[in-house]
């Protein structure tokens, strides 16, 4: 759920929960690299929405709770079956085994 | 301080000095073809640690080139070479002493390593590791270690082995002496590990009295090998098969040790050239350059982590390889930046496959992603990544069924695209790739060139950048006149390395406003 897909829908069939080290100067790094309503609509689409707020909190450096909210959704779930869906072209992109497939057509290579 | 030599790659040699400098604050750094002496007080794990290296030795000897001609008789070459590499008795004993030292350092981490089967134990292995590199007092760590040591006793003979050591080990605890307790911590732990108890202690009261003729006791009955290579034209006077056996017979002499060429405790290494004569012991069974952390193996680790190094990667930086294969540059920059973030791209479901599985396995996942995409058409904005990385597949490894060649302007123009201003580029091509890359960047002003490819892909880049649909009217124009898009491109460094069987050319770009 990195930001370069946040245009999307996202439709899972399976999530799975990673545990992942926690590394806060990490998440600190990637929150402004963020869309925050997107990601917040996407942990919610997931049902994995840790309570975060709607809108990004302030001195979030030093909320450890929260960034430990984050870590969660950013870094330890996953898709693992599902796809990815345009909501402007309706079009699909399917995930399968944990990677997400943006080949239009398989004899695009 | 420590005096050590490492081999490197050929072109790797000025990624390794570096590297010394920073990560081992190393001193007396000296670079030779295929290899890079320096002298260190770093743990010996951090020396471990190294990325750029192949093999880790102990330097023995180093010196000026063993001067001899093709006339010279063989009495009088064996008489040279005695005389030349044998030398000071003293120098061996102590060398040997240090590298007992050290083995004894690096089988404590990995009996702790071994022990790690559950996350805790490992939490406290690395908590001992870390301990010893800040040098802080002993008793805690060794207290630790045994403690690691029972969490996973299975052999009922290393288990006695190990309560008489920390026994021994808790009885030296009660000594104020720490300098003297330090050292059985770096001793006891190898000698845990030849269930050699007895003579342990021995070795480690004559620990004090190095050179003294007492410290015999604990170097004698060695056995060794010699590993000899000789190059240049000093290999036409002299082969390394009568190197090694001079050294044999006059080491067995000398110190009383005994050749085995099967099952040898010591191995020396000898190294004579035009240039100069190297003599050193190796510390580790496995190279360097062999990864604990991957799994299945692409490019040559020591390559992927010196072009990784290249991308000058900042805590936040999103790092994309758009044809990432095993991921092998991912995991070894991931390895190297902890607060950056890195998605592989490639086209390969079999690949991306063993990617997933090595990411995995090097428990990088949330921090490495893969996307299934074509690197003509990377599902990414313009302008979103700081930084990309790419070993361009070529030669026999790969036969795709793409022919890179005519396919570099388009990937290329891919690349640029998603890179930020300022942000930067590194290639691993082919020499003719090479060729072909400069030319392409060189003429930055020639005339437009259709790419019918291009236009068919766009639905997908308007799909998924959707926010940005300015941005890809952008692309779709400046792609009919794609040399135009990448003359943005600044060339910064071009270094040649080898990867075996062929050269490969790591180019350097820097991308610039327009």
């Amino acid at each position: 759920m990195s930001h370069q897909c946040h245009p999307e829908v996202i439709l899972a069939t399976e999530v799975k929960v990673n545990e992942v080290e926690f590394n806060p100067k990490f998440v600190c790094r990637m929150i402004p690299k963020l869309e925050w309503s997107t990601l917040v609509q996407a942990a919610d689409q997931l049902g994995h929405r840790e309570e975060l707020p709607g809108e990004l909190v302030p001195d979030y450096e030093k909320n450890e709770d929260f960034l430990k909210k984050v870590h969660r959704v950013l870094l330890e779930v996953e898709v693992i079956e599902g796809c990815l869906q345009c909501p402007e072209s309706g079009r699909e992109f399917p995930i399968s085994k944990g990677i997400p497939n943006m080949l239009l057509n398989e004899d695009e290579a | 301080m420590v005096r050590y030599y490492c081999t490197a790659g050929n072109g790797m040699e000025s990624f390794l000095v570096e590297e010394v400098k920073k990560k081992l604050a190393a001193r007396d750094v000296h670079q030779i073809p295929g290899k890079v002496l320096f002298s260190s007080s770093a743990t010996i794990h951090r020396v471990c640690d190294l990325k750029a290296a192949e093999r880790l030795f102990l330097l023995l000897k180093q010196d000026s080139p063993v001067g001899m001609s093709t006339h010279t008789s063989p009495a009088k070459t064996a008489s040279v070479l005695r005389s030349r590499l044998l030398g000071d008795r003293r120098q061996w004993l102590r060398a040997v002493m240090t590298w007992s030292r050290l083995q004894g350092e690096l089988a404590a981490s990995r009996s702790a390593v071994t022990a790690s089967t559950t996350h805790g134990v490992r939490e406290k292995g690395r908590e001992s590791e870390r301990q010893s590199d800040e040098g802080k007092k002993c008793r805690q760590e060794s207290r630790k270690r045994s403690h690691s040591f029972t969490a996973e006793e299975s052999d009922e003979k290393r288990q006695r082995g190990r309560e008489q050591i920390r026994r021994h080990a808790l009885e030296l605890e009660k000594d104020d002496d720490v300098k003297e307790s330090e050292e059985v911590c770096a001793t006891y732990s190898k000698k845990e590990l030849e269930q050699n108890v007895e003579s342990y202690s021995k070795n480690m009261k004559n620990m004090d009295d190095l050179g003294e003729d007492a410290s015999l006791e604990s170097v004698e009955n060695v056995s060794f090998r010699i590993n000899c290579k000789c190059s240049g034209s000093l290999s036409r006077c002299v082969g390394a098969q009568e190197v090694s056996k001079v050294m044999g017979v006059g080491l067995s002499k000398l110190l009383g040790w005994k050749a085995d060429l099967k099952n040898p405790k010591l191995e020396i290494s000898v190294f004579l050239s035009d240039d100069y004569s190297l003599l050193g012991i190796p510390l580790t069974r496995l190279p360097l350059a062999n990864r604990s952390y991957i799994k299945s193996t692409g490019l040559r680790s020591t390559i992927a982590w010196a072009m990784a190094s290249l991308a000058q990667i900042q805590p936040g930086f999103c790092i994309v390889d758009p044809m990432c294969g095993v991921g092998t540059i991912l995991i070894e920059a991931a390895n190297e930046h902890k607060a950056a973030c890195f998605l592989g791209v490639d086209i390969d479901d079999g690949q991306l496959h063993k990617a997933d599985e090595n990411i995995a396995f090097a428990e990088l996942q949330g921090r490495v992603h893969l996307l299934k995409a074509s690197s003509k058409a990377l599902p990414l904005p313009s302008a979103s990544v700081d930084a990309v990385v790419c070993d361009l597949p070529f030669g026999r490894k790969f036969s795709t069924r793409v022919n890179m060649a005519d396919n570099l302007p388009l990937i290329l123009s891919e690349m640029e695209r998603v890179l930020c201003v300022g942000g930067t580029l590194v290639v691993l091509l082919s020499p003719q790739l090479s060729c072909l890359l400069k030319k392409l960047l060189s003429h930055t002003h020639s005339g437009p060139k259709g790419s019918k490819e291009d236009e068919s892909q766009t639905g997908i880049k308007n799909c998924l950048v959707s926010s940005s649909e300015q941005q890809i009217s952008q692309i779709k124009s400046s792609s009919s006149q794609e040399t135009l898009t990448i003359s943005s491109l600044r060339h910064q460094t071009t270094l040649r390395v080898s990867l075996g069987a062929i050269d490969g050319l790591i180019h350097k770009y820097i991308k610039t406003p327009d």
